[in-house]
C-alpha cells in the first residue's frame, strides 16, 4: 500500500495521461486574432474564448458573442427594490393589517408634523436607496454568477506561455469539452488560422 | 515647435461641408420665424394684455436660451474631460452654443427697453415691474404690503440697476466663452495646431466655474425673483438640469436631422447617438428628477408657509395637471424610454425622445415662469380651502400666443444655427482625437 501513497517526484508522464483542458493558439496582432475569431466562430465551436491584453473593439462581434441579459435582470432587481421599499413603508405606516414573520407584526402609525400617514414624498428616499441597493448588488452578484466566479484556479493560469496574454500576445483557446473538439483536427485547424504557436493546455 | 495634426481618414464622400441644403433649411426656418413673429405681433396687439405678452416672451426667450446654454455646457465638459468620442458631434454643439453671441438681442434688449422707457403698467407698476414685482417697490408696498416687507430686505440685490448690470454681465460672459471656444475650434481647422486642444481643455475649467455661477444667478434673477418673497437655494441647479435636457436633446436632434439631409454620413454613428442619449438620460432626465424632487421634498417636509406657497401655486386648478405631466413626461416616461441601449441607437426612437424632451423642457420653463402665487394665500387656513377657492385657475397654455412666440424664437434660433452650419466644415477634422472619434465604440 505504501507504493500507492508515495509521491512520484519525477514523473511528468502522469500529466500527459489526463485529459487536456484544450488547445491554445497564440497570435501576434489584434488583426490576426480578429480574423481567427471569425473563423473559429464560423467553424461552429461553442466552448472557446479569446484572451487579449487590451480591449479589441469588435472582437465580441467577430466571436459571435450575444449581448448579455444582465441589464434586463438588473432592471428587474431595481424594480423589485422600488416595490419592496414602497410596500415596506406602506405596511409600517398602516395599522389595518398584520403579517406573520415568525410572530404577528403590525405597522406603527406615527403622525409626524401633521403629514398624512401615507405620504409618498417622504418614502421616495427609501424607495430610491433600495432600488439602487438591489440594482448594484444584483449587477455585481449576477455578473460573478454568469462568469462562474469566484474561482480559485484555472488550467490556463498554470501555462507559462499564457502569461503573455496580459502583455503582448493574443490567444484563442478551444476547450476539450466542445462537441466539435478533436485534438488532431482542431490542432490543424488552429494552425491553419495563422497561429504563431499552438499547444495543448493540460487540465490540472 | 508646435505639433500639427493632419487627419488620414478620407472624408470626401461623407458630406462634411455645409452647403445649399443647409441654406435652404435656414431660409425656411427664418421665414417661419418671420411669419410667426408677425402673427404674434398682430395677435398680441389685438387681444392680449401687456403682462401676458411679457410673460410669454420671457418664457420662450429663456427656452431658446437653454438650448444654447445646454450646448455650451456639452462643449465645456467635452473639452475638460478630453473626450475623444464627441469630436464627431462637436461642431453641431458649437453651432448651437454660438447663438449665445446674439441671444442678448432677444432677452436683454427688451429688459433694457422696459427699464428705460419707465412706462407705467396698470396694476403692475413702472418699468420692469411688468414682469418682476420687486422692480417697483412703491407699487408693491401699496398692493401687497406683507410681501413688500419681506422683499425690501432683499433690495440690496434685487434692484433694477444691479439686475441690469448682472444681465449684461451674464450675456457678456456667455457670449465671450462661446465665441472663444467656437473660434478657437475653427482656428484649429485651419492650422491643425494641437496646442489649441490643450488650450481649450485648460480654459474649460475656469469657463465651467463661470458657467455654473452665471446660470445659477440668471435663474435666480429672471425666474426665481418672479415670486420675490420665495427662495430656494437649489433653484439654479434645477434650472441647469432643465438646460441640459433642452440643450443635449437639441444637439442630438440636430445631428439626426443633418444626417437625414445627407450630411455627416459615416461620421456620426449609432455609437455617438448612444452616448448622446446617455447624456440626455443622465443629465436631463435622472439628474433633473433628482434635483426637482430634492427641492420639492425639503420644502414639503419643512412645511414653512413662505416656502410652500410657491408649490401651492403650482398645484391649484389646472396647474396640478401640469405638475403631474412634468413628473411623468420629464421623468418617468423618458426614463423608461431611454434606459435601453437600442432606443438610444435607433434613430426613430432617439428622434422621438429628443422631441419629447424638448417639449417637456419647454413645459418645465412654462411651469416655472407663468404660475402666480395667490396674493391672499395667507388668509386661508387649510390647503383644501385654498384649492377650492382657486379651483378655476387656468394655465393659459392654449393661448396661441405661446406657440406663435415659440415659432418666432425657435425659428430664429434654428435658422441662424443652420446658416452658421452651412458656412464651413461640419467636423473638427484636425483635432488630434478626430479619428479616435470616428472609430469610437461603446464597450
Amino acid at each position: 500500500m505504501s507504493t500507492l501513497t508515495a509521491p512520484k517526484v519525477d514523473a511528468p508522464s502522469t500529466t500527459a495521461t489526463t485529459a487536456p483542458f484544450g488547445l491554445m493558439a497564440e497570435f501576434r496582432t489584434p488583426a490576426e486574432i480578429m480574423d481567427a475569431a471569425k473563423r473559429v466562430h464560423a467553424a461552429g465551436y461553442r466552448y472557446w474564448d479569446c484572451h487579449v491584453p487590451f480591449p479589441v473593439h469588435g472582437l465580441d462581434k467577430a466571436m459571435g458573442v450575444r449581448r448579455t441579459i444582465l441589464p434586463v435582470l438588473v432592471f428587474g432587481a431595481g424594480a423589485t427594490g422600488a416595490l419592496v421599499g414602497f410596500c415596506l413603508q406602506a405596511f409600517a405606516n398602516a395599522a389595518s393589517f398584520s403579517i406573520w414573520a415568525l410572530v404577528w407584526v403590525t405597522g406603527y402609525p406615527f403622525l409626524i408634523s401633521g403629514k398624512p400617514l401615507m405620504s409618498v414624498p417622504a418614502w421616495i428616499p427609501v424607495i430610491f436607496e433600495l432600488t439602487i441597493l438591489l440594482s448594484a448588488l444584483s449587477t455585481v452578484g449576477l455578473m460573478l454568477l454568469m462568469n462562474n466566479l469566484p474561482r480559485l484556479s484555472h488550467p490556463l493560469l498554470a501555462n507559462n506561455r499564457f502569461r503573455r496574454a496580459s502583455d503582448d500576445r493574443f490567444f484563442v483557446v478551444i476547450e476539450a469539452r466542445d462537441p466539435k473538439f478533436l485534438r488532431s483536427k482542431t490542432e490543424a485547424f488552429l494552425k491553419s488560422l495563422g497561429a504563431s504557436h499552438v499547444e495543448v493546455v493540460e487540465d490540472r | 515647435m508646435a505639433s500639427t495634426f493632419a487627419p488620414t481618414a478620407d472624408l470626401s464622400d461623407r458630406s462634411v461641408l455645409g452647403d445649399s441644403r443647409l441654406v435652404r433649411v435656414s431660409q425656411v426656418a427664418l421665414l417661419v420665424a418671420f411669419a410667426c413673429a408677425i402673427g404674434a405681433g398682430l395677435f398680441a396687439a389685438r387681444s392680449v394684455d401687456a403682462h401676458t405678452v411679457a410673460m410669454v416672451w420671457l418664457q420662450n426667450g429663456i427656452f431658446v436660451l437653454t438650448l444654447s446654454l445646454g450646448s455650451l455646457f456639452f462643449l465645456l465638459i467635452q473639452h475638460i474631460t478630453s473626450a475623444g468620442w464627441g469630436i464627431a458631434v462637436r461642431r453641431v454643439a458649437e453651432a448651437h452654443a454660438a447663438n449665445l453671441r446674439w441671444l442678448w438681442i432677444v432677452l436683454l434688449l427688451p429688459m433694457l427697453w422696459l427699464h428705460f422707457s419707465h412706462r407705467e403698467w396698470a396694476g403692475y407698476g413702472h418699468g420692469l415691474a411688468l414682469i418682476w414685482p420687486w422692480a417697483d417697490m412703491e407699487h408693491l408696498a401699496a398692493a401687497h404690503p406683507a410681501e413688500a416687507a419681506i422683499v425690501s430686505a432683499k433690495n440690496a440685490y434685487l434692484n433694477t440697476q444691479f439686475f441690469l448690470i448682472r444681465a449684461v454681465a451674464y450675456f457678456a460672459l456667455w457670449a465671450g466663452i462661446a465665441h472663444w471656444f467656437v473660434s478657437t475650434s475653427r482656428a484649429q481647422d485651419a492650422s491643425g495646431d494641437q496646442a489649441l486642444s490643450r488650450k481649450m481643455r485648460t480654459f474649460a475649467g475656469p469657463a465651467l466655474i463661470v458657467y455654473a455661477l452665471t446660470t445659477t444667478f440668471a435663474a435666480f434673477d429672471w425666474i426665481m425673483s418672479l415670486s420675490p418673497a420665495w427662495f430656494s437655494t437649489m433653484f439654479g441647479v434645477y434650472f441647469f438640469a432643465g438646460t441640459c435636457a433642452a440643450g443635449f436633446s437639441m444637439v442630438a436632434f440636430t445631428c439626426l436631422r443633418m444626417q437625414s439631409l445627407g450630411y455627416l454620413r459615416g461620421v456620426i454613428t449609432g455609437e455617438h447617438y448612444q452616448d448622446l442619449g446617455k447624456m440626455i438620460w443622465a443629465f436631463g432626465i435622472v439628474f433633473w428628477a433628482y434635483i426637482a424632487f430634492s427641492q420639492y421634498m425639503l420644502i414639503w417636509y419643512g412645511n414653512l408657509p413662505e416656502e410652500t406657497v410657491w408649490f401651492l401655486a403650482r398645484q391649484v386648478g389646472d396647474w396640478s395637471w401640469v405638475s403631474v405631466a412634468l413628473l411623468f413626461g420629464h421623468f418617468i416616461i423618458p426614463f423608461v424610454l431611454f434606459i435601453s441601449r437600442w432606443t438610444k441607437r435607433w434613430k426613430a426612437t432617439l428622434a422621438f425622445g429628443c422631441i419629447w424632451m424638448l417639449a417637456f423642457a419647454w413645459l418645465d420653463i412654462y411651469w416655472l415662469v407663468v404660475p402666480v402665487v395667490p396674493s391672499d394665500v395667507a388668509t386661508f387656513t387649510t390647503y383644501e380651502a385654498l384649492a377650492a377657492a382657486y379651483e378655476g385657475t387656468t394655465t393659459g397654455l392654449s393661448n396661441p400666443l405661446n406657440f406663435l412666440m415659440l415659432g418666432a424664437l425657435l425659428g430664429l434660433t434654428v435658422g441662424l444655427t443652420a446658416r452658421r452650419l452651412s458656412k464651413g466644415a461640419l467636423v473638427c477634422r484636425r483635432d488630434p482625437r478626430f479619428e479616435e472619434s470616428l472609430r469610437f465604440e461603446n464597450i
